[in-house]
């Protein structure tokens, strides 16, 4: 079967962007930290430098991985649902699921190769630029040479093709099994989601225990943020769905035949939805959380007459390169989900055209939805990332809230909503071009 | 049950214009808008090419026909006959590159995408192959659809009334997925209904049914032109089907080939089958179709 994936790769290389892209920008992520450890194992380098450089690497490293994994994994799992018609085609044509199995696995590991080829280049330029950056910051030394070696490569092509090979595993798994035994997964995922909000919770209220000059302070709440975010991820869909509840019959006054087809559609696809909410909520949560904990932290530091440490300095680049890496990968991960979605529901928009509805009207349905997962997922976030703000505030200073101003939660907003309406938007439009009566065909 | 009227579907062809072809001059036309709601659609030789150059494909060749308000029409013909695109440019989903539309004596416009939906969503009603409902909505809200896209007032009694009508009145808050084949293409009726269009058009109705949900749909259909005095357009390639309605038209290479009033299905697979034979002669000799 392999000759059919190189073959399917090949012929149509357009559909495999959006994996090959979060590969190559997962590789070039992980490389670059990587790199950090190849440099600061090199002989000569001094304790204090090698250290800042291996915690970096090593915190960042492990997040990154995570990040890269999920957007990896999504990328796939939405791939490989597009080309359900060209599965069920290859079944019937004598294809074992084993065969299929192979084929998009090898398709997978083919991209993830490529994509981690070319991150090399970017990512020792990368690498460079990373420790220039230390450099200048004072916490690594000014001779010590950057060097980019077996870590770097080893990390970076290791997640980039384990990520896509178990990705696509799973995602071709569920796709070639018949039959449907979706309660057991929905159970397991309610507990997964409460079990995080609980262990969210658990470290946000651990803030409080601890003393308010304590340096390590902020990785409880950023942790406990970090997991509340997830938890409301998870358990956003079946959320919404209840909510959606109650606001059937304002959402129908207020949005006319839009609001009212948003509200039915969105109650009843909840498994789409949480692939688009969950990098919505974690985006908007984990930004606002590392993003004010940060800035509460370097005040009182300022504040307190300290002169920053070369840890604290660590910590905040830390923080400041996280939030970056989670913001691309979001962001990637939102586009990605929004547009397949959306892009996969061109039939029911040739649905709803044959029954009556003008291209405005579908917009409306569309532009409807976006709004109503936009808030929702801004919400959860900001409740999220809040629980994480508060505490921190009250024990590090005597205020409740930080004293930056609702500016940088104001900007974090305003990037998930233009994203999502963005996206969702301009794919329907897209989709609009397709006369009605194909569209359901082709779907059908 | 009533006799079925008698039709007066009129086709461009020569042993028919004592009667019909008073539909095609001009002075008449100027003189029908007094009885235009008799006649429900009208297309005044509507052509349509797919393609261009050497791989362009002519599947409607100046076609020309009218149809009276309560009339059940069948439109046969061989596969490439042009069936499809004379639905697609009759209902205003495709845009014919000459030639009128005409519904309930209402010209159709070229306009914007959502000029033709509003046109169409007052006038025109669809059933199709496949059903074509939308999989989030309950029977209800599908049928009652068509009337808050288009900002009307839901007349709740009236969808059910409808609903119970085509047998689903225990079934209103049903998904389309609960529902057997048969049933979702009742529900496609009623939605069609709904809006009171001056014609519905049906393609291949039964195309995805079983033979026993086929007689009911086909029946159905029936009903509705006799009792709501709805216009029926069935596009088909089965002659049973088409025996269902009051007269068929035959479609031959994007015109016009035959009409037949009364239809049984032998005789409808009859003339379907010298059809394929003429056809196949005309194609032969590259001559001009011989009417019947």
């Amino acid at each position: 079967m392999l000759f059919l994936a190189v073959r399917s790769v090949r012929e149509r290389p357009g559909r495999f962007l959006a994996t090959l892209l979060s590969a190559f920008l997962g590789a070039v992520i992980i490389m670059m930290f990587g790199s950090l450890h190849d440099t600061a194992a090199a002989p000569g380098v001094d304790e204090v430098s090698s250290e800042s450089m291996t915690i970096s690497a090593s915190v960042v490293g492990g997040y990154g991985s995570l990040l890269v994994f999920f957007a990896i994994a999504s990328t796939l799992t939405v791939g490989v649902r597009q080309r359900a018609e060209e599965i069920r085609l290859l079944r019937r044509t004598g294809a074992t699921p084993a065969q299929i199995s192979r084929m998009v696995v090898g398709e997978s590991a083919v991209v993830a190769l490529a994509g981690a080829v070319l991150a090399v280049g970017p990512a020792v330029l990368g690498g460079r630029l990373l420790l220039d950056l230390f450099k200048d910051g004072g916490m690594v030394a000014a001779h010590v040479e950057p060097a980019f070696g077996a870590m770097a490569l080893g990390s970076g092509f290791g997640v980039a093709v384990l990520a896509s090979v178990g990705a696509a595993f799973l995602a071709v798994r569920r796709a070639t099994r018949t039959g449907a035994h979706r309660p057991a997964r929905g159970r397991a995922r309610t507990l997964a989601g409460c079990a995080a909000l609980v262990a969210g919770t658990g470290g946000v209220l651990t803030t409080y225990a601890v003393d308010g000059t304590e340096e390590m302070l902020m990785a409880f709440p950023a942790y406990g943020a970090i997991l509340l975010s997830v938890g409301f991820a998870v358990l956003a869909p079946s959320l919404l769905g209840r909510l959606l509840e109650l606001l059937r019959g304002p959402l129908a006054l207020v949005g006319g035949a839009g609001g009212y087809l948003s509200a039915r559609n969105l109650r009843r696809r909840g498994a789409e939805l949480a692939g688009v909410l969950m990098p919505m909520i974690i985006f908007t949560g984990v930004a606002t959380a590392t993003l004010y904990i940060q800035g509460v932290e370097s005040d009182w530091v300022t504040r307190s007459g300290l002169e920053k440490t070369v840890e604290d300095k660590n910590v905040e680049t830390l923080n400041l390169v996280v939030v970056g890496i989670i913001v691309v990968f979001s962001c990637i991960m939102l586009v990605n989900s929004l547009y397949a979605a959306t892009s996969y529901r061109s039939g029911e928009f040739g649905r709803q055209r044959l029954a009556g509805a003008t291209p405005g009207q579908v917009l409306g349905v569309v532009g409807w939805e976006a709004v109503i997962l936009t808030l929702t997922g801004l919400v959860l976030g900001t409740v999220a990332g809040v629980a994480g703000i508060i505490p921190f505030t009250m024990v590090r200073t005597d205020q409740v809230l930080p004293g930056q101003g609702p500016a940088t939660w104001l900007a974090v907003i305003a990037v998930a909503t233009v994203v999502t309406l963005g996206t969702s938007l301009g794919t329907a439009r897209r989709t609009l071009r397709t006369p009605a009566i194909e569209a359901v065909t082709v779907a059908a | 049950m009533c006799p079925p009227t008698p039709v007066r579907s009129v086709v461009g062809m020569a042993q028919n214009a004592s009667d019909e072809q008073r539909v095609m001059t001009m002075s008449d036309r100027e003189r029908r808008p007094t009885t235009r709601t008799a006649e429900a659609l009208r297309l005044v030789s509507v052509s349509k090419v797919y393609g261009t150059g050497d791989s362009a494909v002519t599947a409607l060749d100046g076609v020309t026909l009218s149809l009276p308000a309560g009339s059940f029409t069948a439109v046969m013909g061989p596969s490439g006959s042009g069936k499809s695109t004379l639905l697609q440019c009759a209902a205003g989903l495709d845009r014919p590159d000459r030639g009128r539309v005409l519904v309930a004596g209402e010209e159709m416009s070229g306009g914007s995408e959502a000029a033709l939906t509003k046109f169409r969503r007052d006038r025109i009603g669809f059933v199709f192959q496949q059903y074509n409902l939308l999989p989030t909505l309950t029977v209800e809200e599908n049928t009652s659809l068509p009337l808050r896209l288009a900002g009307r007032k839901t007349d709740r009694d009236r969808v059910r009334a409808i609903l119970t009508q085509v047998g689903l009145g225990e079934r209103l808050g049903h998904l389309p997925d609960e529902l057997s084949g048969g049933q979702r293409q009742r529900v496609a009726i009623a939605r069609a209904l709904v809006t009171r269009p001056g014609v519905i058009f049906a393609d291949e109705p039964t195309g995805a049914l079983d033979t026993r949900s086929a007689r009911d749909v086909l029946g159905l259909l029936r009903e509705t032109v006799r009792l709501h005095g709805s216009t029926v357009v069935l596009v088909t390639h089965d002659p049973v089907a088409a025996s269902y309605a009051d007269s068929v038209l035959f479609l031959a290479d994007g015109r016009l080939a035959g009409h037949l009033s009364a239809p049984t299905a032998e005789a409808v697979a009859e003339r379907m089958t010298h059809l394929g034979d003429r056809v196949a002669e005309r194609r032969a000799d590259n001559g001009p179709l011989m009417e019947v």
